[in-house]
């Protein structure tokens, strides 16, 4: 397994992933830390994005997401550390190979739909007459385009999302970063949301996407990283870190009382039915002998890999002082 | 892409403003306001000068006594009045009805009061026997002096001009004054017309929580100069808007209106002095645009920025408490305080500098003092607005933004 050039935290970070590529990442941040007054927010961050991927930027809330994608925007200067995207820090006059939808949403709430969607049009460089074309395909796919002449603040909230998420894609951006998109969706426009994402990813747009939606996560991310505490929990594919954190679960359905054992871990029980986590060098048929053996009667044995849900539930589930902070 | 994003913030900005309806209700305000003062003024005016006519050339009946001896009988005849002897039948007969009025003149006129009695026709047609008495006298005193020129000058109407001298060469006085102090107005008038928006130019991306996606597309910079440039040119059509009904009354109305004639042939503009003025008025202007523009990045609503608003209002008007020294003793320490305290500067300092008080040497250290703080405030508006407006909910300390990044 192939390490980062500079790992950071050997001793917290339970897995950094094997990166063979050896072109320049799009995204890199390297020993990033950043402190406001006494409190360190983010302490010795490192990870890669590469062109073309979606990265998952999960953590609990406070953890510092919002706060490394700020610092990796130039909206705060890190205390220490290199972030770059495109081999340079990223400029506000690199704007128009961004699209960013952060966490906290607002538009001009005063102005028009067309008016707002035209102004950042322009901003990314669009002329006059392609900015507004633009916004009203996009208007028209979004259903909104008799809302075009609307003010936005006249808009439902789910309708000022879809506008928010056109002047996010409109430049169909290199990058594209989404701090919580799904927040304040109805299930009907989620779909649309990762119908977009996924639009935008395969038209070769990197994405990174913090979200508590580990469910997206499995179904849109190549990678993730869990942020705890400041620090890389984890880090690598979806499925490394599935099989790093238990790799194999066993889903059983019994009488009886299930045995202690050193092969494995019980991490839910309910009804009849648990879940056993395998621990290292233990194996399906091992624990199934072992089961049964003990008098225990198992009536189905399935396996499957550990849901990112329960990582998260795991790495999150005991909250330690440094989760305590409160960060954006 | 700086300049296409300046335009383009410069752009929207004044087109919503200008677009909006709210603006020009209250844009059209002030000149509609302006225009109805105007017509009323001028229709009283015309109806005053009408019912004067009408009144001296009214013709009533009246009698009267003078014991002064300047009262012409002839003259008062032309009025349709007579000589009378008994003041206390003359009263009675107005008292009666015989006849409509009696005016007693005292044997000295300008110790004395005139007493009139008089029929009431009503408070406002009354006035026509005071007129009327006043007149009469006035004409028996020419008469008496047997020229109209003399007696104007007996009142003391005459017109003066006066020529001063400095260093050997004739200075402008208030006609060398008035220019100068034009840039006092022009500051008034820009910080109170545009002041408020400025504060509240940048919160407006806090309150709509669209900072960072701002943040993120153009330079902060870039926007905060954006923003005040179209500040600049929304306050340009505002005077221009506000300035017409004056400039349309002037051109048409100004004899009706009274309003005294404009010689602008005889304003005096000192090269140096219109320099040092327009200097002060930029760097003052540069010190308290930046000083607003950081107020309102600290701040999360309008409202408590508003409360600053206040506070900065008062320091440019501070140095008119002590306009007499500043005009009298230029040199007294209170002014000099004012002169080089940053925000009481530009005011202070361009009253002197109209008043001829402000010597080269002091006008330099005001100027560079005000463009320096003005640049290191703008540079902190920028600074804070960068930081501070990601602070939704919260009041954003400048200790925070200075120590925070370093």
């Amino acid at each position: 397994m192939a390490v980062l050039a500079k790992p950071v935290h050997w001793q917290r970070v339970l897995y950094v992933e094997d990166m063979t590529t050896t072109s320049e990442p799009l995204v890199r941040i390297d020993g990033f830390k950043m402190t406001f007054g006494r409190e360190t927010i983010i302490d010795d961050l490192s990870f890669d994005i590469h062109a073309g991927e979606t990265f998952g930027f999960l953590g609990s809330n406070g953890c510092g997401k919002t706060t490394t994608i700020r610092a990796l925007l130039g909206i705060y200067r890190p205390t220490a550390g290199i972030l770059h995207i495109n081999g340079k820090p990223f400029r506000p006059e690199d704007g128009s190979s961004l699209g960013y939808l952060p966490e906290e949403r607002g538009l001009y709430k005063k102005e028009s739909v067309i008016e707002v969607m035209m102004y950042f049009g322009r901003l990314k460089g669009f002329s006059h007459q392609a900015a507004r074309d633009w916004s009203m395909k996009f208007l028209e796919r979004m259903s909104l385009a008799d809302k075009a002449k609307v003010r936005i603040d006249k808009l439902s909230s789910g309708q000022q999302q879809k506008v928010q998420l056109g002047v996010t894609v409109m430049n169909s951006p290199e990058l594209l970063i989404l701090d919580e998109p799904t927040k304040g969706f109805d299930p009907v426009n989620r779909r649309l949301l990762m119908e977009i994402i996924e639009e935008q990813k395969n038209s070769g747009s990197t994405v990174l996407m913090v979200t508590h939606q580990m469910e997206e996560v499995e179904r849109l991310c190549d990678r993730v990283i869990f942020l705890k505490g400041g620090r890389a929990e984890a880090y690598g594919s979806v499925d490394q870190v599935q099989d790093h954190f238990g790799g194999t679960t066993i889903r059983i359905k019994y009488s009886g009382t299930i045995p202690a054992s050193t092969n494995y871990t019980i991490t839910s029980q309910h009804n009849n039915y648990a879940e056993l986590v395998l621990t290292d060098h233990a194996d399906r048929s091992t624990i199934l002998r072992e089961l049964v053996a003990s008098g225990l009667q198992v009536r189905e044995f399935t396996t499957g890999k550990l849901s990112l849900d329960d990582i998260f539930i795991r790495i999150y589930g005991h909250r330690d002082d440094d989760d305590s902070v409160a960060v954006a | 892409m700086a300049k296409h994003n300046l335009r383009t913030v410069v752009g929207f900005e004044v087109h919503r403003t200008l677009t909006k309806r709210r603006f020009w209700i209250l844009t059209l305000l002030v000149p509609i306001a302006l225009g109805v003062v105007i017509a009323l003024v001028y229709a009283s005016h015309s109806s005053t000068r009408n019912s004067i006519t009408s009144q001296k050339n009214s013709k009533f009946s009246f009698v009267y006594t003078d014991t002064s001896g300047v009262v012409s009988d002839p003259l008062v005849r032309t009025f349709g009045g007579t000589r009378g002897s008994d003041v206390e039948r003359s009263i009675a007969d107005v008292r009666s009805g015989k006849i409509d009025a009696y005016f007693e003149y005292p044997a000295h006129p300008t110790k004395e009061t005139i007493k009139i009695f008089g029929v009431d026709k009503g408070v406002f047609e009354n006035g026509k026997y005071g007129s009327v008495a006043t007149l009469i006298i006035e004409l028996s005193a020419q008469q008496k002096i047997g020229s109209a020129a003399l007696a104007a000058l007996g009142q003391g109407n005459v017109k003066t001009v006066t020529k001063t001298y400095k260093n050997g060469k004739e200075s402008g006085g208030w006609n060398g004054v008035i220019p100068l102090l034009l840039y006092l107005l022009l500051f008034y008038v820009v910080i109170i017309l545009l002041g408020n928006q400025m504060l509240s130019s940048t919160l407006e991306e806090k309150e709509n929580r669209v900072t960072e996606m701002i943040l993120t597309t153009v330079n902060a910079t870039t926007l905060i100069i954006g923003k005040i440039t179209s500040l600049f040119i929304v306050g340009f059509v505002q005077m221009f808007v506000f300035v017409i009904p004056v400039i349309f009354g002037y051109i048409f109305f100004r004899s009706s209106l009274n309003w005294p004639s404009l010689d602008l042939s005889s304003l005096q503009f000192d090269p140096a002095r219109m320099t040092i003025g327009a200097l002060l008025l930029l760097g003052g202007f540069t010190l308290f645009t930046g000083t607003l523009v950081a107020i309102g990045a600290m701040m999360p609503t309008a409202k408590e920025a508003g409360v600053f608003f206040g506070a900065m209002m008062a320091l440019i008007f501070v140095p008119f408490y002590i306009i007499t020294l500043i005009v009298s003793d230029p040199h007294a320490l209170i002014v000099q305080i004012f002169t080089y305290f940053p925000f009481s500067a530009p005011i202070t300092a361009m009253m002197r500098n109209a008043f001829g008080s402000l010597s080269l040497w002091e006008a330099a250290i005001v100027v560079i003092e005000l463009f320096g703080f003005g640049i290191v405030v703008l540079r902190l508006a920028v600074r804070l607005f960068r930081y501070g407006s990601i602070e939704y909910t919260k009041k954003l300390s400048i200790r925070t933004v200075l120590f925070r990044q370093k």
